[in-house]
C-alpha cells in the first residue's frame, strides 16, 4: 500500500470518493436541496421543450411537403373576370427548355361541377392532368385502374376515395363500372383513387375530386385548358425568384397567376414557429438563472454550517483543491439531478404540446441529454464561488465555529 | 524532532499588536510525551496550532521530524499536516454522518489511499484504541471517551510523526480521562510517537514525564528536553 502523497492537487482525494461524499452530504441536506432544483428543473424543462416543440413542428411541417418535396412551386390561373383562363400550352412545354432551374412541368385542367349517382349527388373538384401526376403525387388506384394512355377523350373517370363514399347511396356503392352524370355527360367510372395525404401545394383535394382525362376535358371543365401547373425545380433553387420568373412569362391577357412556393410557407412557419421558441427559452434561461442562484445559495449555507468539517478536513490534509472538489462536486451533482428531473419533464411538456397541436410524437434523444449537462454547467458555474469561498476558510477558525 | 526557534505570533489588536507568542524557543526529542500547561489566554492553542502548521507564526524557525518548514502555502502546509501530524481536540471533532472506520480513515483519503486499503488499515487502528465492534457506528452511536478514542486513532492511522492533542480530556469525566490519558500513554511508548499534550489538568500534567509550562506567551519552564 502507497502512503505518498499524490502530485496532482486534484487527486488529493480520489474522484469516486469525493462523489460518494458528495452524494451523501446532498442527501442530508433533502428538502433544501429539492427547492434549488426546482429552478434548474423548470429551466432545463422549458429549453427540453422548446427544442422537442421546434423539432416536431420542423418534422410536421416537412410532412406538408412530403410528396411534393420542398422544390416545388404551384401556379394557378385566376380569371380577371367570368370568361375562363387558360394557360399557353407552348409556353408551358417551352418552360424547362428556356428556364434551367425547371425540372420537370405538370399541367392541369381543374374545376368543379356537381357529380350524381342515381339518387345521390356531391359537388367535387374536377382535375383533368397530365399523365405524369399521378407518379410525382404518388396517385395510384385502391379499386379497377387509373386512366390509360388510349382514353385521352374517353368518357371515363377515376373518384377519390372520398368522392366514391359520396356518392355511394346505401342500396348501390359507386365503384368501378358505375356510371356517373358529370355536367350533363354520362362518365363511366373506371377506378376509385387510393386515400391521399393532402398536402398544402395540392392543387386540389384529391380525394374529394373526380379525375377525367384531359384530352377533352372542355365537357365539364370551362375553357378546357390548363389553368394551374406543378412545377419541379432544381434542388436548391430559389423558388421565390423562380416563381417570379415563370409568372413573368405566363400571366394570361385575361387574368392574373397565384404562386405558392414550399419553401416561403416553410419560411412564414418557421417564423410563426419563432416567437413560440424565443418565449420558452427566455423562460427557460430565467429559470436556470434563478436555479443556479438558488445552487449557490444552498452551496453557501451548506459551507457556512459545515465550517468544522472543512477545517477537520484542512487538519488532517485536505488541500485546497480537495475542499474546492468537494463542493463542486456537490454542486454539480445538486444541479444534475435537477437537469435530470428536467429533461423527464421536458419530455412529458414536449408530449403535451404534440397531442394538443395534433402532431406525432417525437422526441430527439440528444436533447434529453442536454438537460443534466446545461444543468452541470450551471452548477459548475455557480458552484465555483461557495467551493472556493470553503477552500479559503481559515482551519483553525473553522474548527471553533459553532 | 521538533524544534522551535524564536517564534512569534502577535495579533493586530484595533490599538496595538498584541504578542500571543514571545520568542517562543523550544525542542522536543522523539517519542517524548509532554504536557502543555498554563493559564487561560497564556498562548497554549496558538503554540499547538503552529507546531501542527494550522498557523503561521510573524517570525522564527521551525523544524519538525528533522525538516524545516520553509513554504506556508495551504497546500504545502495541508500536505505535511497529512504526512507527520495528527490532531486531537476537545470537542473530537468527527463528522456525523460518517462511521467511525471512515472518520478514522480520512487521513488516507486526503492521501490517496483506496478505499478498500483504507479500510482495512482504519479498522486494525481503531482495535488498537479498543473499538474493533464499532467500526461501523455513528459517533452519534458512542459516548464521549469511545469518541475520542476514535478521534486518536484517525489521528494515528496515517503513522505521522506528531500526535497533538488540545484539552484532549477537556470534555471527558475524570474516569474517562484517566483511561484516554492512558490510552494516549500506551501509544506513545508502543509506537514511539512524540505526544504534545495541552491539558488544564494538574493531575494529568503531573503524570507527564515532562512539562511545558507558558505564561503571557513565553516558555516559564520546559524549554528543553530533560537530560535521559
Ligand atoms: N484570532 C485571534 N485574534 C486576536 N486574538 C487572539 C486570536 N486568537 C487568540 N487570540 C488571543 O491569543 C491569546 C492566546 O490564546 P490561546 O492560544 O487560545 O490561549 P490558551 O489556549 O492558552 O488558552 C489570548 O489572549 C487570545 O485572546
Ligand atoms: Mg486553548
Amino acid at each position: 500500500m502507497t502512503m505518498d502523497t499524490p502530485a496532482a492537487p486534484w487527486l488529493d482525494s480520489h474522484v469516486p470518493d469525493t462523489l460518494a461524499e458528495a452524494w451523501t452530504n446532498l442527501r442530508a441536506q433533502g428538502r433544501r436541496s429539492a427547492l434549488a432544483l426546482l429552478g434548474i428543473l423548470i429551466g432545463t424543462a422549458s429549453i427540453i421543450a422548446m427544442l422537442n416543440s421546434g423539432h416536431m413542428a420542423q418534422r410536421e411541417s416537412l410532412k406538408l411537403f412530403a410528396k411534393l418535396g420542398i422544390d416545388m412551386l404551384q401556379i394557378q390561373a385566376v380569371p380577371a373576370g367570368d370568361a375562363p383562363v387558360a394557360l399557353s400550352r407552348t409556353a408551358i412545354a417551352a418552360l424547362p427548355v428556356v428556364d434551367p432551374e425547371v425540372l420537370e412541368v405538370i399541367a392541369l385542367a381543374t374545376g368543379r361541377a356537381t357529380a350524381r349517382a342515381g339518387a345521390a349527388s356531391a359537388d367535387l373538384a374536377i382535375f383533368a392532368p397530365a399523365p405524369a401526376l399521378a407518379r410525382m403525387v404518388g396517385l395510384v388506384a385502391a379499386r379497377g385502374r387509373m386512366l390509360g394512355a388510349a382514353e385521352d377523350c374517353a368518357l371515363s373517370v377515376v373518384l377519390g376515395a372520398d368522392a366514391a363514399r359520396a356518392l355511394s347511396g346505401p342500396a348501390a356503392a359507386v365503384g368501378p363500372g358505375s356510371v356517373l352524370l358529370l355536367g350533363g355527360y354520362g362518365f363511366t367510372v373506371v377506378g376509385v383513387l387510393a386515400p391521399v395525404r393532402p398536402e398544402t401545394l395540392d392543387p386540389v383535394n384529391y380525394n374529394m375530386a373526380a379525375m377525367i382525362p384531359p384530352g377533352c376535358a372542355r365537357r365539364v371543365i370551362p375553357g378546357g385548358g390548363p389553368n394551374a401547373l406543378l412545377v419541379r425545380l432544381q434542388p436548391g433553387a430559389d423558388s421565390k425568384a423562380a416563381g417570379a420568373r415563370i409568372s413573368a412569362r405566363l400571366t394570361p391577357r385575361e387574368g392574373t397567376l397565384t404562386v405558392l412556393d414550399a419553401q416561403s410557407i416553410l419560411a412564414t412557419m418557421q417564423a410563426q414557429k419563432a416567437v413560440h421558441s424565443r418565449m420558452l427559452i427566455a423562460i427557460g434561461a430565467v429559470s436556470l438563472l434563478v436555479g443556479g442562484v438558488g445552487v449557490m445559495n444552498v452551496m453557501l449555507m451548506s459551507v457556512m454550517e459545515r465550517q468544522r468539517e472543512i477545517g477537520l478536513r484542512a487538519a488532517t490534509g485536505a488541500s485546497p483543491g480537495a475542499l474546492r472538489l468537494l463542493f463542486l462536486t456537490e454542486a454539480v451533482l445538486l444541479s444534475m439531478a435537477g437537469g435530470i428531473a428536467g429533461s423527464l419533464l421536458g419530455a412529458g411538456i414536449s408530449y403535451a404540446i404534440a397531442s394538443g397541436s395534433g402532431w406525432d410524437f417525437d422526441l430527439a434523444p440528444w436533447t434529453l441529454a442536454l438537460g443534466p449537462v446545461v444543468a452541470g454547467g450551471m452548477g459548475l458555474v455557480f458552484g465555483l464561488y461557495p467551493a472556493i469561498s470553503a477552500a479559503r476558510l481559515n482551519p483553525i477558525d473553522a474548527l471553533r465555529a459553532d | 524532532m521538533l524544534r522551535l526557534e524564536r517564534i512569534c505570533r502577535q495579533y493586530n489588536a484595533p490599538a496595538r499588536t498584541l504578542a500571543v507568542l514571545d520568542t517562543v524557543t523550544l525542542s522536543v526529542e522523539r517519542g517524548e510525551f509532554c504536557a502543555i500547561v498554563g493559564p487561560s489566554g497564556s498562548g497554549k492553542s496558538t503554540l499547538l496550532n503552529i507546531i501542527g502548521l494550522l498557523d503561521r507564526p510573524c517570525s522564527g524557525r521551525l523544524e519538525i521530524g528533522g525538516e524545516a518548514i520553509r513554504s506556508w502555502t495551504p497546500h504545502a502546509t495541508a500536505s505535511l499536516r497529512n504526512r507527520l501530524i495528527g490532531f486531537v481536540f476537545q470537542s473530537f471533532q468527527l463528522l456525523p454522518r460518517l462511521t467511525a472506520w471512515q472518520n478514522v480513515a480520512l487521513p488516507l483519503q486526503y492521501r490517496g489511499v483506496a478505499r478498500p486499503a483504507r479500510r482495512e488499515v482504519a479498522e486494525a487502528m481503531l482495535a488498537r484504541v479498543g473499538l474493533a465492534a464499532w467500526s461501523d457506528h455513528l459517533p452519534s452511536q458512542l459516548s464521549g471517551g469511545q469518541c475520542q478514542r476514535v478521534a486518536i486513532a484517525r489521528a494515528l492511522v496515517g503513522q505521522p510523526q506528531l500526535l497533538l492533542a488540545d484539552e484532549p480530556t477537556g470534555s471527558l469525566d475524570s474516569a474517562t480521562s484517566r483511561e484516554v490519558m492512558a490510552l494516549l500513554r500506551s501509544l506513545n511508548a508502543e509506537l514511539g510517537i512524540t505526544v504534545l499534550m495541552v491539558t488544564h489538568d494538574q493531575e494529568l500534567a503531573a503524570s507527564c514525564p515532562r512539562q511545558i509550562r507558558l505564561r503571557d506567551g513565553r516558555i516559564v519552564e520546559g524549554s528543553e528536553a530533560r537530560a535521559a
